[in-house]
């Protein structure tokens, strides 16, 4: 009981030690005031990184790229080490990678029963870009600009490039499910649907920038960094993750499901002879 | 353009997500989606071969059934044709003990009356010998109460 006592006054004591530290020794001085970096989190026009020295990109793309990698290479590493050695009887690791993958294609299955091979796997890879990508900011990644600047790698998503490119590329998908599905037809019934790629890029765009700019917000002043960033940062991102790779995979397999479902001929009228 | 839109970024991140899902088809997806179908079908398989097995088995005792139910008929039948075998044979003996019995008595009957005729017969032979002894006797002795006295002497010297 002692011990536990002792043990205890010792772990405040290094809490409020750490704390004193902090405050007291103060940051290196901000390169930029809140309204900038709150500005340049939405517009991504000042802080760039250099791609290979070819082009200053926004960070969200090598965030995409990174996690893009990060993805492929435990895809890699699960093909050749778990996949050999799947069981009828599954272990956890299996399991959990059934589940995954059982979750999308059961969701491409039944939002589009007569046409789901094709987009199962894309709604699985998207998910699972979505999902590990708004979790990427988690690790608080850094890297350095083209103006020398240190800065954390934001998610890819929160990169109004990206949510276009994904908003537009899941939009062409359920295009290419209504042209092969049918024909011109399908063309016509996936342009009624035309506002569906801004409504998507958007929606994700703004769900991850609105938890981009809390982050951003809350990790601005020092005496915002003790306790709030477990709410704010792991749960809300957390959230997001969830929410929004639900949200994208469900509404892409579900117009997907819509534009390749084959319309049936139009009966003729048959005209009767009166007399 | 406004708010950043770059359309090479844009090229950039349909390319790696191109690459992704390619990435993802190959590496994950399938090899675990074709895994579970297989697993799908070995359970299919031996749920087929159960029901097939079900049947086999539902068919045999069906068949079994109705052989049983064959044999308690034939068991019946022939528990019938038995009783019958048993009720003639018994009826058969019965007329036969009958039909001895008739007989025994139309013999002992004749026999009795054969009997009866030969003492009939006897009786009347013996009543006509004494009648012709007697005739004999009355036609050559003078007088026959003599002759009774002279027995009836006779028959007393006899018993002293």
């Amino acid at each position: 009981m002692k011990h536990r006592k002792m043990g205890l006054v010792l772990w405040i004591a290094v809490v409020l030690a750490l704390l004193a530290g902090a405050l007291l020794v103060g940051s290196a001085g901000r390169t930029e005031s809140v309204q900038e970096a709150m500005r340049d989190a939405v517009l991504h026009n000042i802080n760039q990184i250099s791609l290979f020295g070819m082009k200053a990109v926004n960070p969200g793309l090598i965030s995409a790229f990174l996690v893009t990698a990060a993805l492929l290479l435990a895809a890699t590493l699960i093909r050749l080490l778990a996949v050999p050695r799947f069981q009828y009887r599954p272990g956890k690791l299996q399991l959990v990678l059934e589940e995954v993958v059982g979750l999308f294609d059961g969701m491409a299955r039944s939002s589009s029963p007569h046409r789901f091979r094709f987009v199962g796997a894309y709604i699985f890879a998207a998910g699972s870009f979505i999902f590990v990508g708004t979790l990427f900011e988690l690790l608080g990644l850094q890297a350095i600009t083209v103006h020398g600047h240190p800065i954390t790698l934001p998610a890819p998503l929160s990169d109004v490039n990206a949510a276009i490119a994904l908003g537009t590329l899941s939009y062409l998908v359920i295009l290419s499910g209504g042209v092969a599905a049918n024909g011109i037809k399908g063309v016509g019934k996936t342009l009624k649907e035309f506002s569906l790629p801004i409504s998507m890029s958007f929606r994700l765009f703004g769900a991850l920038l609105s938890g981009l700019l809390v982050t951003e917000l809350v990790y601005y002043y020092v005496n915002l960094s003790f306790v709030l960033p477990v709410i704010v940062g792991v749960l809300f991102t957390l959230l997001h993750a969830l929410i929004q790779t639900y949200v994208l995979t469900m509404l892409t397999s579900l117009y997907y499901g819509e534009v390749s479902e084959r319309s049936e001929p139009k009966k003729k009228k048959v005209r009767t002879a009166q007399i | 353009m406004p708010l950043n839109i770059d359309w090479q970024q844009i090229l950039l991140h349909w390319m790696n997500l191109a690459i992704l899902t390619g990435g993802l088809y190959f590496l994950l997806y399938k090899p675990v989606r074709e895994f579970m179908d297989k697993r799908e079908e070995h359970y299919r398989q031996l749920d087929r071969e159960a029901a097939d097995k079900l049947a086999q088995a539902e068919q045999v005792k069906a068949e079994y059934q109705a052989k049983l139910d064959g044999a308690e008929e034939e068991v019946r039948q022939m528990k019938a044709r038995s009783q019958q075998s048993v009720q003639k044979s018994a009826e058969e003996q019965l007329a036969q003990a009958q039909n001895q019995a008739r007989q025994i008595i139309a013999h002992a009957q004749a026999e009795a009356e054969h009997s009866r005729e030969r003492v009939l017969k006897e009786s009347q032979r013996e009543l006509r010998k004494l009648a012709a002894q007697a005739t004999k006797k009355l036609a050559f002795h003078a007088d026959p109460f003599d002759q009774f006295l002279d027995l009836a002497e006779e028959e007393e010297e006899y018993e002293e």
